[in-house]
């Protein structure tokens, strides 16, 4: 037998067990240099039952070197730690795997994983991602905000599970009923364009789980896809959003899972021309789907309609399905019921300190949940989410006491550290209160007549990621100053996509507003999924040094300041 | 080959925008019109009042002040742009006619209407909508776009006549310019063509940037020139190709090409006449408003257009250029952060050779390359190569 397989297991373990005697040895040399006489007993009995104050948690300290896993996990006091272990990373750990169990067909998940790289590499490091994200949080706020990770975690296993399940390539190449049933279209696209059969078909966005939601959960996982389609040609710098989405053709690893194909000129020109390189790998009946540049013009709304409608048609002619109008009505109405708690939820946020939701959950959860569109657990999340933001507002329970400023951050975030607002908070006390991609969507669609139905439902369309706010006309992009009053803030977070070209080419114009208006901004150089040309420590150097050059301020935890998490997902 | 009469004048008239027929037209009382893309039809600019001037920034190497408005990272070109207007370059314009048809120039158009950057109290710029689809809801929308944006515009801001008659006239212009421009390309199918690359850029550009009706003597005068032009016995060219591309508004990058021994024979990028020199056809009961519109958005081989037969069109409209201009090999370039052609360029220089059988040199450039010695290079070395692969056919 060739047991030279067992090597990588072997040599991991060797290195893990070599870690964890080093942490011990650390922990001994602790103990035996702990003042046992003059020790505060009652100040650790309160840090045992309550956990630390901000100022000395030294989270920062809880890290390995490079990868940023634990050292151990993180004590929030008795009752945090224990909601934290059972509620979150068992509880989360538990539905992960129960989901794929209960989903169409759970043998073919299991092949996923050997066949898809995005999807062992996002699957498998989810809970780290709960981690970071949920890092120092405590109370209300570490309730509320994971809330919102499990939905997303729900919903993208209920993507995958289908995408497996209806793949041709993990069914030797045969297409199944599920196959015939599931309708691909651009992540971009909104799923709600699909409502009208969603009681017969299912919709799965072509990129959504296998570039975008692993690139936030695993910045490694996509790196190779932007390589690939560098590799036949493409320059670097196209939106790296862009080139990963058409990467992962040269690699061949999108699933084979429709029959047909929507795409979308949403949000920008890289958009526009990965349809290009989508239609030349994917090779099958396609409808692009325009939505209008300049959206605010009242002429373009019969356009945008008309194409909408083209889009119906095209799906029934391929599908032989009919359109369902109550279907549609029915989803409509369901997702106006999620509109209108984040109406709520942004009230909250705007008006008290009351606010549970750290930056990073409202900012994944809003643009996924109206990007894929009605779906049953946004209900439940919202339901559980009403019940801790209630408590907050009713006892005025301020869930971020430590918040120095109320920060709006604008433009497109960095996804390979969409966690940077749970960092900013620890370690500055900058507590992000809205983002611009959760604006997007923001409208409640009447169904009181056909014609207010179609008229809303094309602005809802309109109205996506990047398209809402940052292309699509000045005026737009500048709603920043808008929103920056509206939601009470002293500080916005102004990020640099340094691939997009429609935010660096309005860049001075920014930098001209900030000073005629008084604005602290700092800018957040990044590139948006690729974590090689700005990294991490990169980005969060270039807060530390706004917040102590600009601000003159000192961090609340000075452990965070500088860290190696090069090697970390 | 003995040297076009007018290409002397023809060259000081690129040398700025504010040239002089601009010049003469605006003392005539002319309003100037501002464009950047294809699809703002020129026709339509050049209704009886106004004039087209389809911008360039000519010499501009250097855009420092509009990059730190648009950063160094965003098209060259649209930084030039915003670069001569900061240096009062565009202040003879009335108004900018714009489209957000790519990012970069949009946002150049975006500062002219943010900023007060043209010295004109009168001056305005306004955005049309550009559909992504040829159909025919596409044509109805664009139809209205320019009917309300450019047509309802011009009317109530210079009192310009809009009416049917107007804009007949204004096609018959057009199309006049453009049977012109077609026939003096033409000489470039030719076995021994009678016309360089950059002879016919150079004229071209004129077209584009001087006011129809002043220009239009000279390019009779050139036309006619053309029709008993001999080539030179000995042939100055090595192979034959077809450039393809973004937007190139340089004379000297074909003049590079041609200084490597590749006779560009067809112009089918941003600023060429392919298309672009098409007539304009009024069909029967057609309103001329619906009739521009319909032949841009048909004629137009722009890769922002999205539907799929669309994409696979553009790639078989290469290969019949190729065929109907007799040329060896495709050179297809783009501007260095042009997000449309980095991608259509990538498929173009897979799709071509293997698809067509055609030889493609792929290249990424700035604004104005005329002194590149790493463009001279590969432009030489794909000369080379399509020769040796004529040879081995040949064998």
């Amino acid at each position: 037998m060739d047991f030279s397989v067992f090597e990588p297991a072997v040599s991991g373990a060797k290195e893990l067990f070599s870690i964890e005697k080093k942490n011990v040895k650390e922990a001994l040399t602790k103990l035996k240099n702990f003042d046992f006489a003059n020790a505060d007993y009652g100040k650790i009995l309160h840090d045992f039952i309550y956990g630390k104050p901000h100022e000395e948690r030294r989270l920062g300290d809880l890290y390995e070197d490079r990868t940023c896993l634990y050292k151990h996990r993180e004590w929030r006091g008795i009752k945090d730690t224990f909601y934290y272990f059972n509620n979150i990373w068992l509880y989360n750990y538990i539905m992960a795997v129960k989901d794929i169990v209960t989903s169409d067909e759970p043998l073919a998940v299991l092949k996923g994983f050997w066949r898809y790289r995005w999807l062992g590499q996002g699957y498998m490091s989810v809970l780290h991602w709960f981690d970071r994200g949920l890092e120092g949080e405590r109370g209300l706020g570490l309730r509320a905000s994971a809330w919102h990770y499990r939905a997303m975690v729900c919903e993208t296993i209920r993507q995958f599970s289908r995408l497996c399940a209806a793949d041709s390539k993990l069914h030797n190449g045969q297409r199944n009923e599920l196959w015939y049933k599931t309708f691909a279209h651009d992540e971009t696209v909104a799923g709600a364009i699909f409502y009208p059969w969603r009681d017969r078909a299912d919709d799965v966005p072509l990129q959504m789980v296998p570039y975008f939601v692993t690139v936030h959960v695993n910045a490694n996982a996509v790196l190779s896809y932007i390589d690939a389609i560098q590799s036949i040609g493409l320059p670097g710098d196209p939106c790296p959003m862009c080139q990963a989405e058409s990467g992962i053709f040269v690699l061949d690893d999108y699933p084979d899972y429709s029959p047909f194909l929507v795409t979308s000129n949403e949000a920008c020109d890289a958009s526009v021309s990965t349809s290009i390189t989508t239609d030349w790998f994917f090779n099958r009946p396609l409808f692009a789907m325009p939505q209008p540049m300049q959206f605010d013009d009242p002429l373009v709304q019969k356009y945008c309609r008309k194409e909408i409608e083209n889009c119906w048609k095209f799906i029934e002619e391929q599908t032989g399905m009919p359109f369902n109008k109550d279907e549609f009505l029915k989803h409509i109405k369901a997702f106006n019921e999620i509109t209108e708690f984040e109406h709520e939820k942004w009230e909250v946020s705007a008006k008290t300190d009351y606010y549970p939701v750290n930056g990073v959950a409202q900012a994944l959860y809003r643009i996924y949940s109206s990007q894929v569109g009605d779906r049953h657990q946004w209900h439940e999340i919202d339901a559980h989410v009403r019940k801790i933001m209630t408590k907050a507002v009713q006892n005025k329970i301020n869930p971020y006491p430590k918040a120095r400023h109320r920060v709006l951050a604008w433009s497109c975030a960095p996804m390979f550290y969409s966690f940077w607002c749970t960092w900013a908070y620890n370690c500055w006390g900058l507590k992000t209160v809205i983002n611009m991609d959760s604006l997007m969507f923001d409208i409640i669609v009447r169904t009181d007549t056909e014609d207010h139905l179609m008229e809303d439902f094309t602005k809802f369309n309109e109205w996506a990621p990047m398209r809402r706010m940052a292309v699509g006309g000045y005026k737009h992009i500048f709603e920043c100053w808008e929103n920056y009053e509206r939601f009470n803030c002293d500080m916005i977070m102004m990020y640099d996509q340094i691939q997009c070209k429609g935010m660096t080419g309005i860049h001075g114009m920014f930098e001209d507003e900030f000073r005629n208006r008084g604005i602290p901004a700092c800018w957040m150089p990044h590139a948006l999924d690729d974590r090689r040309p700005v990294t991490r420590a990169e980005i969060r150097n270039a807060i530390n040094e706004y917040m102590s050059t600009v601000m003159k301020e000192e961090p609340l935890d000075p452990t965070l300041l500088e860290f190696d998490d090069e090697a970390s997902w | 080959m003995k040297d076009l009469k007018h290409l002397i004048y023809f060259e000081n008239l690129l040398q700025e925008a504010n040239n002089e027929l601009v010049k003469q037209a605006k003392s005539e009382g002319k309003k100037a019109l501002g464009y950047t893309c294809y699809f703002m039809p020129e026709a339509l600019l050049d209704i009886d009042g106004c004039f087209s001037v389809r911008l360039r920034a000519p010499g501009c190497t250097s855009p420092d002040m509009a990059t730190y408005y648009m950063s160094g990272r965003t098209c060259i070109y649209a930084r030039s742009l915003l670069e001569r207007a900061l240096e009062g370059g565009y202040n003879f314009l009335d108004a900018q006619m714009a489209t957000e048809t790519c990012t970069g120039t949009c946002r150049f158009q975006e500062h002219l209407q943010m900023m007060d950057i043209i010295d004109n109290p009168d001056f305005f710029c306004e955005f049309t909508d550009v559909p992504f689809k040829k159909n025919e809801t596409s044509i109805e929308h664009f139809t209205d776009q320019l009917q309300y944006h450019v047509l309802d515009q011009l009317k109530e801001h210079f009192g310009i006549d809009t009416s049917d008659e107007a804009l007949l006239k204004a096609i018959e212009l057009h199309n006049e310019v453009s049977s012109l421009i077609t026939e003096i390309g033409s000489y470039r199918k030719k076995k021994k063509p009678t016309i360089t690359g950059y002879e016919f850029q150079v004229i071209q550009l004129v077209s584009l940037t001087c006011p129809k009706y002043l220009i239009l003597p000279y390019l009779r005068e050139t036309a006619k020139e053309l029709k008993t032009r001999k080539p030179d016995t000995k042939l100055n060219y090595r192979i034959k190709v077809v450039c393809t591309g973004s937007e190139n508004d340089d004379p000297e990058f074909t003049k590079l090409i041609e200084g490597c021994g590749a006779l560009v024979v067809a112009d089918r990028y941003c600023y060429g006449s392919i298309p672009g020199r098409e007539q304009i056809v009024v069909k029967k009961g057609e309103k001329p408003i619906h009739a521009i519109a319909r032949h841009y958005i048909e004629t137009s081989q722009c890769p922002r257009y999205m539907p799929q037969h669309v994409m696979r069109e553009r790639k078989q409209f290469l290969a019949d250029l190729v065929k109907e201009y007799g040329a060896d090999g495709i050179i297809v370039f783009q501007n260095k952060f042009c997000e449309y052609w980095s991608y259509e360029r990538t498929i173009d220089t897979i799709v071509m050779p293997r698809d067509f059988g055609i030889p493609v040199c792929s290249i990424e450039k700035e604004y104005i390359n005329g002194a590149s010695g790493q463009l001279r290079t590969r432009f030489q070395a794909f000369v080379e190569s399509v020769e040796l692969k004529k040879l081995q056919e040949g064998a």
